[in-house]
């Protein structure tokens, strides 16, 4: 979990980067709902990136573009790119787009309740992705299933093979969502809120179950969730989002040490014996509307404003592009900050957000 | 006071009046609606063999006498609805003052409903009154039968009645139905009395010689009138061209025009296609009203009281669901009188499931609700959470359904009219429509093309209606359909 | 499995009595009454005696002067298989026999006293005597018992006449069409030589010599029936108490053939139509629909969904009455037979088509069918397709968006594969829903399509049974078009089980 302070280019290069994403939907009469607008983040193999940020931010979007799940139309793909094994993989045909799904990259959903297939048996819903991307007979196929159920910890994995999913409690049927997910040996999951749906311990099984996954595998992976407990224990590197933009990205011990951003500072203190202990709660609003929260960031181009959408206009520095009001930038190494885009900014070039692993 | 409920239901049904507003087919629907109300209200004034005006004239050709024979033909019923129709349409799209549009419609609803009402309860003090059977139902269309003190009676208890209803908010408004009901009976019997019937064949002859000077409606023939020497005439034939009628040449007579045909039985097709609309759109509405009061009453003791009572009446819709339905009406309205009344009852009667179970499934999920359960813990009685607050909710989708009910009734009057179990003397399009095809094995186009034509656009206006509103007032619809 | 099958079969049985007491009430109750018809069939006679006495006789045979609800289970008891009482025998003619009805009481009896109760000695005789004695004793019994009604009905009209004699007040004690019932007249003085009177007394006079004889016919029928000059029919499980047999559905009286034979003929047409209509509906529903949810708002979704709303519009009257005038009369393009099931050479006719020696092409009996059959299907099918369609457009659209969709795509399934077997295959569910729903419809506009083109179906029946207020043809044909769609709607239960894996049986 520990990361290096270089500015030196990283060793290796990320499993996918998401670069600059912009996604919008198509809202009847109104104005197209921006859910996404110039999202940036890097996974690592064997690396886990924690995605946070409050409901709405963008988050699923963000991870069901790579996956090209977007439905379009309504969405559309306005900017951006996101890289995975030097291709585009938001402008993927369709039939390479297939390999990738499930194959390459594996997704898991926060509804383990709904997300299984009710007319099928669990065997026959596990065994569909491994027909689909190992050419292996059906067979084969079984006993690679039958072992992903052994790996995620189900017990008499043959006989359950052939259970129907309401026959199965909601912990399992997320184990059985993550045994259909690495059947295929994905070299990158996208977790999405995986455990959200379940009770505690049921949730740090689970964690427990992937954190092991992915050291004996060696992938990379992408989990969204909205526990900061779950991201200290988990997470290398943290993604904080907010409405459709990074506001803060940074490794996980430097973030909890020392969050940059007044939005992330808030989202810390407000969480009780995080931080020291306080009389009362302190509320993620108190701290953004706060002017000297924003004070006394510095970066290559000089003092930094931390962006915030809902800044008074009083406040807000002088734009360069007033169309463009957001761009990411390293303030120091290995520590990115969402900022106003003054004239400076736009003129330093800055890095896009990658930390790779030790 | 009203209830939470039925002011959040207003601004919804606004909401989604805008919407349907929008798609041209519900508009295009509700333009037919409107032609077909008009005739079927006007139907007796346009379409009528009795002429408006008959001066006698004496052997100098002077006029020695004036009579009104269609004033005296008008039966209460065409009265009432004449009268209604013409000062309350024009004060929903003209009048001003405190009730908005919407409260207009509310207002006129509510009269029609008591005036239906009136009808039906003096029907059945009638038939009470006589002990005979159905049959003098139809006693009230007829003015010799005078069951005018009847009607007022009647009429002043139901609005007394209505006025009860929350529909009416103050004394005034509680005062003028009762007053309107009983000024408009001694007016209308006033009118319509003393005039005497005159024998058309006769009028046609003298008309011929010169006897008689007739001033003819728009449509000089009746749904009753019928000439044996008239049969299967093609549509746009002057009578005299006729070959059987020859003989009018060159009197008023002979110079008509059929403009649509005749039928089997020599009746003129455009006369009973206006007067069947009234038939259509009265069955459509009544027994459509009859199946939603009946199916929101049992939907909504079942979701209410939930339990056993919603358990065995749910086997009993289970009943009405399995059976096929047009079968049975077509035993029932085999077996029963052949008689209006009993149409719209037994269609009603029939096709009362559906609205049960929406009502039922609605007050299941409203019982949960907030508002419902904070009027129960505010202590306020059973009856007045059901009828304040959730029955607004509930029958929300029960009116949007409405309107398919309202089209497949008209379909099923059409149906049974066809197979000869419909109305006796009533003029109908299915019953016109199974003329088209004769024993004798030819067909004639026009008793299928135009009575089809009135058909079918009847009930496809009321399908698009319904399908505007259904997707007006069905969110995921309406998010599904982008 | 069983037990869910069982259940589901008994919880039937309240549905069928339900529809069927329904339909009974509705016969009996209905002014004119089930003696409407019968009337019709007696106003051909010339001699209103005659009349009378007719109807009276027919009253008496199918119990019309008892409790509608007595009539109904005394139907009931016949339609239901297990049977209660004196088992009934079969003729060699393969007729139920019945042990023979208790006369009717005589009536005024407080005028004229009843004779007494007598008990005839007769001792049947045994082998083909017995079968011999009995079909005389049995025709006795009708002929005296039809008189013996007569003359109650003949009392009944001296004793009417009498009272329009007295004049008012008697006279409106009488019912509205003129009989007289005879316990409202208990009070009326007998006493005097009133030509009226005297007829009266004659009457009373007829009545009671033709109970006796009556009476005395009846006894010795019984005795030979309850001596089995026939077997007995079903299966008897306490001889004379108790036993099971097929149900019995009378005999209509418009045909005068048995009810069962009738619908014998008949359902196996309108089901076979049916079950013609339905795959078609399906086939061309279904494809659509699905067609319509993948390209949503495109211009098949809007054209196919505004022609089947259009189509949905059209009722069965309209398109039948077209389809015969413009397709099937000769007048205009004369393309497909006007009625009926077969041609009138179809008896003749081979199975498949062939061509003959000379070249000449024959349809055969099946080609003929088809073409028979073409116009009713057609108007069967076609308003079924909108209900259908629309259905499965709105369950794939649900589907579409489910996570379980969603699961499959990031399992990296083609879209087509999505579609099949994972959208599509969730939507059969409501469209299994959906039959609950059409059956019952389609059974109905089946009889209007029958009647249109003059299949000899149910249809076709039930309204010759309604217009001769035929009660037993009615009831029969009710209670197996309510069966037959309760059996559907049982079959569309089952085959959602077997689709649904979460619908557990028992
Ligand atoms: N199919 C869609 N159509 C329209 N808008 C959408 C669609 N999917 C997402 N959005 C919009 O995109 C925005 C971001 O949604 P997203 O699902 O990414 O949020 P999230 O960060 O995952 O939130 P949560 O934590 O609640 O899952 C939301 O404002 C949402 O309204
Ligand atoms: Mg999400």
């Amino acid at each position: 979990m520990a990361s290096h302070h270089t500015t030196a280019a990283p060793p290796i290069d990320p499993l996918m980067s998401v670069e600059d994403l912009a996604v919008s939907f198509d809202n009847g009469s109104g104005p197209r709902i921006q859910a996404v607008a110039g999202v940036s983040m890097s996974v690592y193999p064997r690396q886990t990136l924690a995605v946070v940020g409050e409901s709405g931010c963008g988050k699923s979007v963000t991870a069901m573009s790579s996956m090209q799940l977007i439905p379009r139309p309504p969405g559309r793909f306005d900017a951006g790119r996101i890289m995975f094994e030097g291709r585009n993989l938001l402008e993927l045909p369709e039939h390479e787009m297939l390999k990738v799904r499930g194959g390459k990259i594996a997704m898991i959903f926060q509804e383990p309740m709904t997300s299984l297939n009710p007319v099928y048996t669990i065997g026959d819903q596990i065994m569909e992705a491994v027909l689909l991307h190992q050419a292996v007979s059906p067979d084969e196929a079984a006993r690679i299933a039958i072992k992903a159920m052994a790996d995620v910890g189900i017990r008499d994995p043959e006989g359950r093979m052939r259970a129907y999913p309401h026959q199965f409690s909601g912990g399992m049927r997320q184990r059985v969502m993550i045994a259909m997910a690495l059947a295929c040996r994905p070299s990158l999951l996208l977790a999405d809120e995986p455990t959200t749906a379940l009770d505690v311990t049921i949730q740090k099984q689970i964690l427990e179950l992937l954190r092991g996954l992915q050291h004996s595998t060696g992938m990379g992976m992408m989990l969204i969730t909205h526990n900061l407990g779950v991201v200290a224990e988990n997470a290398d590197v943290v993604c904080c989002m907010y409405a459709g933009r990074v506001v803060e990205y940074a490794p996980v011990t430097e973030l909890f040490d020392r969050p940059l951003h007044p939005y992330t500072r808030g989202l810390f203190r407000c969480i009780p014996g995080l931080s020291e202990l306080r009389n009362r709660l302190v509320t993620v609003e108190e701290v953004v509307a706060d002017p000297r929260e924003y004070e006394g960031l510095r970066s290559d181009a000089g003092p930094v404003m931390p962006w915030w959408p809902f800044m008074d206009q009083s406040q807000r520095p002088a734009l360069d592009d007033p169309s463009r009001p957001y761009a990411l930038v390293e303030v120091s190494p290995n520590r990115w900050v969402g900022c106003w885009r003054t004239p400076e900014v736009a003129r330093t070039p800055s890095r896009p957000p990658r930390i790779a692993p030790a | 006071m009203r209830g939470i409920g039925a002011q959040e239901a207003k601004g919804f049904w606004a909401d989604a009046w805008d919407r349907v507003r929008r798609r041209p087919g519900a508009m295009l629907g509700m333009a037919w609606i409107a032609v077909m109300g008009f005739f079927a209200v006007f139907a007796p004034l346009i379409a009528n063999a009795h002429p408006i005006r008959l001066e006698r004239l004496g052997a100098d050709g002077q006029v020695v006498s004036v009579e009104w024979p269609l004033l005296a033909y008008l039966s209460p019923t065409d009265w009432l609805l004449m009268i209604a129709t013409a000062f309350g349409v024009p004060w929903i799209f003209l009048g001003s003052g405190r009730l908005g549009r919407a409260g207009r419609i509310g207002v006129l609803i509510g009269l029609s409903m008591q005036a239906g009402a009136t009808i039906v309860l003096a029907a059945l003090l009638i038939w009470a009154a006589e002990g005979s059977g159905i049959e003098s139902l139809e006693r009230l269309t007829r003015l010799d039968a005078g069951p005018w003190p009847l009607i007022l009676c009647s009429a002043v208890v139901v609005a007394a009645l209505a006025s009860a209803v929350p529909v009416a908010t103050s004394l005034s408004r509680r005062i003028v139905p009762i007053v309107g009901a009983a000024t408009l009976g001694f007016v209308l019997s006033w009118l319509a009395g003393g005039q005497t019937l005159v024998n058309h064949e006769q009028v046609i002859l003298d008309e011929a010689a010169g006897k008689v000077r007739a001033t003819w409606t728009l449509i000089p023939w009746s749904s009753q009138y019928t000439r044996s020497d008239m049969v299967g005439i093609p549509p746009g034939t002057r009578v005299a061209d006729w070959e059987k009628t020859a003989s009018f040449k060159g009197t008023p007579f002979g110079e008509r025009r059929v403009l649509l045909g005749t039928d089997a039985i020599g009746g003129d097709v455009l006369g009973q296609m206006l007067w069947a609309c009234r038939l259509s759109i009265s069955i459509g509405l009544v027994s459509t009203g009859i199946s939603v009061v009946l199916g929101v009453t049992i939907g909504a003791l079942m979701g209410f009281f939930g339990g056993w009572v919603d358990l065995l009446l749910y086997r009993v819709v289970e009943i009405f669901m399995s059976v096929p339905t047009l079968f049975v009406l077509i035993v029932a309205a085999g077996v029963l009188p052949r008689n209006t009344y009993v149409m719209m009852a037994i269609i009603g009667f029939f096709s009362w499931t559906g609205a049960a179970r929406f009502t039922r499934a609605e007050f299941l999920k409203l019982r949960k609700m907030d508002f419902v359960q904070a009027a129960q813990a505010a202590g306020l009685p059973v009856r007045a959470v059901l009828f304040r607050h959730m029955l607004p909710n509930g029958i929300t989708p029960v009116l949007v359904d409405a309107s398919f009910a309202i089209a497949a009734a008209i379909t099923i009057e059409a149906t049974l009219s066809f197979l000869g179990l419909g109305p006796d003397g009533q003029a109908s399009w299915g019953k016109l429509l199974s003329s088209a095809t004769a024993a004798t094995g030819t067909f004639v186009w026009w008793l299928a093309v135009f009575p089809g034509l009135a058909i079918f656009l009847s009930v496809l206006s009321y399908n698009m209606l319904g399908e505007a509103m259904r997707d007006a007032i069905d969110p995921k619809l309406r998010k599904a359909a982008h | 499995m069983a037990t869910y099958l069982l259940r589901r079969l008994l919880l039937m049985i309240p549905t069928v009595l339900g529809i069927t007491l329904m339909v009974f009430l509705l016969v009996a109750l209905a002014p004119g009454g089930i003696g409407a018809g019968l009337a019709v069939q007696g106003g051909q006679m010339s001699d209103t005696s005659k009349v009378a006495q007719m109807q009276a006789y027919l009253e008496d045979r199918y119990g019309l002067n008892d409790n509608v609800l007595v009539q109904y289970a005394r139907w009931l008891g016949r339609v239901s298989p297990l049977k209660f009482g004196t088992t009934p025998l079969v003729a060699p003619t393969g007729d139920l026999v019945r042990e023979p009805r208790d006369l009717p009481e005589p009536v005024m009896t407080w005028a004229f006293p009843a004779p007494a109760s007598f008990v005839v000695q007769y001792t049947p005789p045994e082998g083909e005597a017995l079968v011999a004695d009995f079909k005389r004793l049995q025709r006795e019994a009708e002929g005296t018992r039809r008189t013996y009604v007569g003359a109650v009905r003949g009392l009944k009209d001296a004793l009417a006449d009498h009272v329009r004699a007295l004049g008012a007040p008697w006279t409106a004690r009488l019912e509205p069409k003129g009989g007289a019932d005879p316990e409202r007249f208990r009070d009326l003085p007998l006493e005097g030589d009133a030509p009226t009177l005297v007829a009266l007394r004659a009457a009373a006079a007829t009545m009671h010599s033709s109970w006796t004889e009556a009476e005395a016919a009846r006894q010795r029928a019984t005795i030979a029936f309850l001596a089995r000059p026939y077997p007995a029919a079903g299966i008897e499980i306490i001889p004379n108490a108790f036993s099971l047999g097929a149900p019995d559905f009378g005999v209509a009286f418009s045909r005068n053939r048995p009810v069962w034979d009738l619908i014998a003929t008949a359902l196996p047409v309108t089901i076979l139509i049916n079950f013609i209509a339905f795959p078609i509906i399906y086939l061309v529903a279904v494809p659509t629909g699905v067609l319509a949810s993948v390209r949503r708002g495109g211009a098949f979704d809007v054209i196919s969904g505004l022609m089947f709303l259009l189509l949905y519009s059209v009722p069965v009257v309209l398109t039948g009455v077209f389809a015969i005038g413009f397709l099937a009369n000769n007048q205009y393009l004369g393309w497909f037979p006007v009625s009926g099931l077969h041609d009138s050479a179809a008896a003749t006719m081979t199975f498949m088509p062939y061509t003959d020696d000379a070249g000449a092409w024959h349809r055969g009996w099946l080609l003929d069918m088809v073409w028979h059959l073409a116009l009713p299907v057609l108007c069967l099918v076609y308003a079924g397709f909108a209900v259908l369609s629309k259905q499965t457009r709105a369950a794939m659209l649900e589907n579409f968006s489910s996570d379980y969709v969603r699961t499959a795509r990031a399992k990296g399934v083609p879209s087509r594969d999505v579609i099949i077997s994972h959208v599509l295959r969730n939507s059969l569910l409501p469209l299994i829903t959906m039959f609950v729903g059409i059956f019952p419809a389609m059974l109905g506009g089946s009889v209007v399509v029958e009647r249109i083109f003059t299949i000899p179906g149910m249809g076709s029946l039930v309204i010759e049974a309604i217009n001769l207020r035929d009660r037993e043809l009615i009831l029969a044909n009710t209670f197996m078009i309510s069966s037959v769609s309760l059996l559907a709607l049982l079959l569309a239960d089952i085959l959602y089980a077997l689709c649904d894996p979460r619908v557990a049986y028992d």
